[in-house]
């Protein structure tokens, strides 16, 4: 069966009516920019200068009082959203594998974002960008970026969103909202990437899924287990106290992503991947319409 | 130390694969994890590879070696050399009679003996063996000399509670052949002491009574007890009594035999024995076949006995009961059971020329239907008719019972000769039925006439003069019984006498054979020996195969077309019965008629008697302690062992895996 199957777009178009109808601008945190330029909306007035277009001078104030004043707009801008995919190998990890459900996750934002006409673009990375969607802009865009996606596979080593947000935030282009899907196993910590979009002015949101068989192993007795990033082995001895153990740094780690993202006003859902891919995207509307 | 199995040291060959094992080291399984980070922390925090973990490993390699030998060990049975010879031999004897059903120890002594035996099973130690003895109404052994306590456990078990007399005494000589000539022989009584010498059992003041327990003596003090003949040397007998001294009021005899006087009179001899220390006021009830007959109150004091004779009558017969109202300890002999056959009518045909004496005595008889007929008269035989011939016979006897009385001519089985003037009496034959309550040591009988027997092997002389010639004699001929009595009524003053309906009662009793015979109460116990055909059985029942049938129902078969049976030894009181052998499985609801009854009474004085001597209980202990009681063999203590380090071990993988 296909990743992006006929249902799956199904899906994405029902997800995409329901956040038009009840989170209209508030998905992904919509908004107008600041910048005063053609539009609709009237702004104020401004002395002409020379060299202004003759289009926008206020003739009825000239009328009136004889001055040439400019009328001035505000802009509309649309949204830049970079959706970073993680595509380490440890997203290829579980039934189903993790990498199927954040493709899929990316795949309903990007449809949601591009039928409000907001400019998307897809980094997939693992311990740099491994490959990249350019930003685009309009809903016929999506069966290719479905193709990209379809295309893409876990690869790489080690997971270091750093680096790959340290060259992202090199490029030129406009900030915009950058969303993570990721389990954000990061050997370096989650918080450094994070950090780095963050101070940049992009404006982070956080999608970390995991495998329900990561939050509860059933492992017991002399094994060795093998890091499928870094292939590097560990010979552990997993008793009952080590499986409590384990489950606890385990919850301790998801908290501190909590935590992070309430300590910088990110957007943060996490979800094991049990739970199917639309009613996460539903969790992420209402979460952000209770956060408006 | 020696080992009974010492190839079994083979298997310590096992230890190499463990070793093997443990040095090659299971290949760890390599399980794929997403990231190793977290697990990375747990050990960081305290490393999986810590001293303590390797000299688990370690100490887990030598438990299951250690463990392995131990159950090699085990597998070879040692034992010390010592231990065979401290072996024991013991023989439980144990008292099933009937005072031990006495309820006094709940549920019953018996039941309590049980228990303490099963204790002493229990107890034995490795090598030691037993047996068991029952020493009621017949000791046999029930078990053989063995150390295997199930089969022991289920042999105590198999010991029913018994009607019949205490056999102590022939137990304990039993049990001493068991033990032959071994040193360490014991022979273990559990009885309740209420037999005659139980006291003899008891230890010596003198007696060294650290080295076989506190209530043991040795045989040479119970020798008037046991049959000394094949005692063992080293044998020691120890008593343990069970029960206390208990209140029982018992019937202690009970039985029935015909009148003297009247042909349809019985009378009944009752006994019955206060067996205890005070005075008892109880009721006698007898029943027949469910009537009350009579009801006797009783005011017994303390160690009295009452014993009375009953007159009855009836021509029916049927089942006599006697009840003590009074419940007790021992309900055994509470009820006494006797059987009362019916009489029949007897038909007779008295032949004579006129005799008014000889008419009478057979109208006097009230089982008798008497026809009176001249000789000249036709004389028609009817089957099973009596026929009395008197001064007539003819050449031929009819066939059937036949009494012929002063015989004036000879006959098939005799000669008439002479007549013998004043014969003197000198020789009676008293064990004769016919003799039964006779004597004519004084009676005048002249003219009575010689006879010459034809065929003399045929003839029991019962009366003889002095001249050695028969007077009166019986006849038994394939044809039926003959009885003559040579003696001319008319001159002589037998007809006078009192006698003389007692001759003729006896005659015609006789003629019936064991019909309508009364048969005693058996005391529990007996051993009776039984001619089925003279019992009453018809020739036809004993072609079938017939079954000696308990008062509790149980069967017991009888040997086949055998006319000569012996029943017993009759351990359970009540009635017995012989009957045909139910044809299938499914027809053992339908009543079958009993062919014959016997009945069964416990009428022994010292079984109702349940009170032990004081001096038994005051010295004999209930539960005789064993030396080394609960010492088992080594293999076991090994096998204990083995197990303690396979749950160290277990222990130390609980720690491997849950921490």
């Amino acid at each position: 069966m296909a990743l992006f199957d006929s249902r799956f777009l199904k899906q994405l178009e029902y997800l995409s009516l329901i956040s038009k109808r009840v989170f209209r601008g508030s998905l992904l945190a919509q908004r107008r920019t600041m910048q005063l330029g053609g539009g609709i909306e009237f702004a104020d007035h401004r002395e002409y200068t020379a060299g202004d277009d003759f289009r926008y001078l206020d003739w009825n104030v000239y009328a009136r009082h004889g001055e040439l004043l400019l009328k001035r707009f505000q802009e509309e801008e649309d949204l830049h959203v970079y959706l970073f995919l993680d595509c380490s190998l440890s997203m290829g990890f579980g039934t189903p594998a993790k990498f199927d459900y954040a493709r899929q996750i990316t795949a309903a934002l990007a449809y949601i974002a591009l039928a409000d006409l907001d400019r998307i673009a897809v980094i997939a990375y693992s311990d740099q960008v491994v490959a990249d969607f350019p930003l685009t802009r309009g809903k016929d865009r999506i069966l290719s970026l479905l193709r990209f996606l379809e295309n893409l596979e876990p690869q790489g080593s080690a997971t270091d969103l750093a680096r790959v947000a340290t060259v992202f935030t090199q490029r030129t282009q406009r900030r915009g909202l950058a969303v993570v899907v990721s389990d954000l196993f990061d050997p370096q910590g989650f918080s450094q990437g994070l950090d780095i979009l963050r101070h940049r002015r992009y404006e982070p949101n956080i999608v970390q899924i995991h495998d329900p068989a990561e939050a509860d192993p059933k492992l017991l007795g002399e094994l060795e287990l093998i890091d499928i990033e870094t292939t590097a082995g560990q010979k552990v001895t997993i008793t009952e106290r080590a499986l409590r153990r384990y489950k606890q740094i385990f919850q301790d780690h998801q908290q501190a992503v909590r935590q992070y993202g309430r300590k910088y006003g990110l957007s943060c859902i996490q979800s094991p991947t049990a739970v199917p891919f639309d009613e996460l995207i539903l969790r992420m509307m209402r979460t952000a319409g209770a956060v408006q | 130390m020696n080992f009974v199995t010492p190839a079994a040291f083979w298997w310590l060959l096992l230890a190499g694969p463990v070793i093997v094992f443990y040095i090659l080291k299971i290949r760890l399984r390599r399980v794929p994890v997403s990231t190793i980070l977290f697990w990375r922390q747990i050990y960081e925090e305290k490393p999986p590879r810590s001293i303590w973990q390797h000299l688990r490993h370690l100490l887990s390699l030598l438990v299951q070696l250690l463990m392995l030998s131990l159950l090699v060990i085990s597998l070879t049975e040692p034992y010390f050399l010592w231990q065979p010879l401290q072996a024991r031999k013991l023989v439980l004897v144990v008292d099933n009679s009937a005072s031990m059903r006495a309820t006094d120890e709940k549920p019953s002594r018996l039941h309590r003996a049980q228990v303490l035996a099963g204790q002493l099973i229990t107890s034995l130690r490795f090598q030691d063996e037993m047996a068991i003895v029952a020493a009621g109404t017949q000791p046999q052994v029930v078990c053989g000399l063995t150390g295997h306590p199930r089969t022991l456990y289920n042999a105590l078990n198999s010991i029913t509670p018994t009607d019949g007399p205490t056999r102590v005494a022939d137990g304990i000589a039993l049990a001493k052949r068991l033990i032959g000539s071994s040193r360490n022989g014991q022979v273990i009584v559990m009885t309740d002491g209420c037999f005659v010498g139980s006291e003899a059992y008891l230890p010596a003041p003198v007696a060294d009574a650290a080295s076989v327990g506190a209530h043991a003596s040795t045989d040479t003090k119970s020798k008037s007890n046991t049959d000394s003949g094949s005692v063992g040397h080293g044998a020691t007998v120890q008593l343990a009594v069970i029960g206390k001294r208990t209140s029982n009021v018992g019937i202690t005899r009970f039985q029935a035999r015909r009148s003297l006087l009247d042909p349809i009179g019985y009378e009944i001899l009752a006994e019955v024995v206060n067996a205890s220390d005070e005075p008892v006021e109880c009721r006698l009830e007898m029943e027949l076949n469910g009537e009350v007959l009579d009801v006797v109150p009783l005011q017994l004091a303390a160690g009295a006995e009452w014993s009375h004779t009953f007159e009855k009558a009836t021509a029916d017969g049927g089942t006599l009961v006697a009840k003590l109202n009074r419940p007790d300890a021992l309900e055994t002999d509470n009820q006494a059971w006797a059987l009362l056959p019916k009489r029949e009518m007897q038909p007779l045909t008295l032949v004579t020329e006129g005799n008014l004496f000889l008419e009478k005595v057979f109208e006097a008889n009230p089982l008798v239907q008497l026809t009176v007929k001249k000789p000249s008269e036709p004389l028609p035989i009817t089957p099973g008719s009596v026929v009395v011939l008197h001064r007539t016979v003819s050449t031929k006897i009819p066939t059937g019972p036949v009494l012929v009385i002063d015989p004036h001519g000879s006959s098939e089985f005799w000669k008439l000769g002479e007549k013998l003037p004043n014969p003197i009496v000198t020789k009676q034959d008293k064990d004769s039925p016919l003799m039964a309550h006779v004597r004519l040591d004084n009676v005048l009988m002249p003219e009575a006439h010689k006879l010459t027997f034809t065929n003399p092997e045929q003839v029991q002389v019962l009366v003889s003069a002095l001249s050695g010639d028969p007077l009166f004699a019986a006849i038994e001929h394939p044809g039926g019984k003959v009885a003559v009595l040579t003696v001319n009524l008319d001159e002589g003053d037998l007809p006078l006498r009192t006698v003389f309906p007692i001759m003729t009662s006896n005659v015609l009793t006789w003629f019936a054979g064991q019909r309508g015979e009364l048969r005693e109460s058996l005391a529990s116990g007996a051993v009776v020996d039984l001619k089925l055909s003279q019992a009453g059985i018809p020739p036809e029942a004993l072609l079938q195969p017939l079954v000696l049938v308990d008062p509790h129902g149980q069967q017991r078969p009888l040997p086949e077309k055998s006319d000569k049976v012996t029943l017993g030894p009759l351990d359970q009181c009540g009635l017995w019965s012989i009957q045909p052998a139910p044809q299938e499985p499914a027809s053992k609801e339908q009543k079958t008629a009993p062919l014959l009854q016997v009945a069964c009474n416990l009428a022994n004085r010292q079984e109702s008697d349940i009170r032990p001597a004081q001096i038994l209980i005051d010295k004999a202990s209930e539960s005789p302690a064993l030396r080394g009681a609960g010492m088992r063999p080594l293999w076991y203590y090994l096998l204990v062992l083995a197990w303690m380090l396979a749950a160290l071990e277990w222990c130390l993988y609980q720690r491997r895996w849950i921490g």
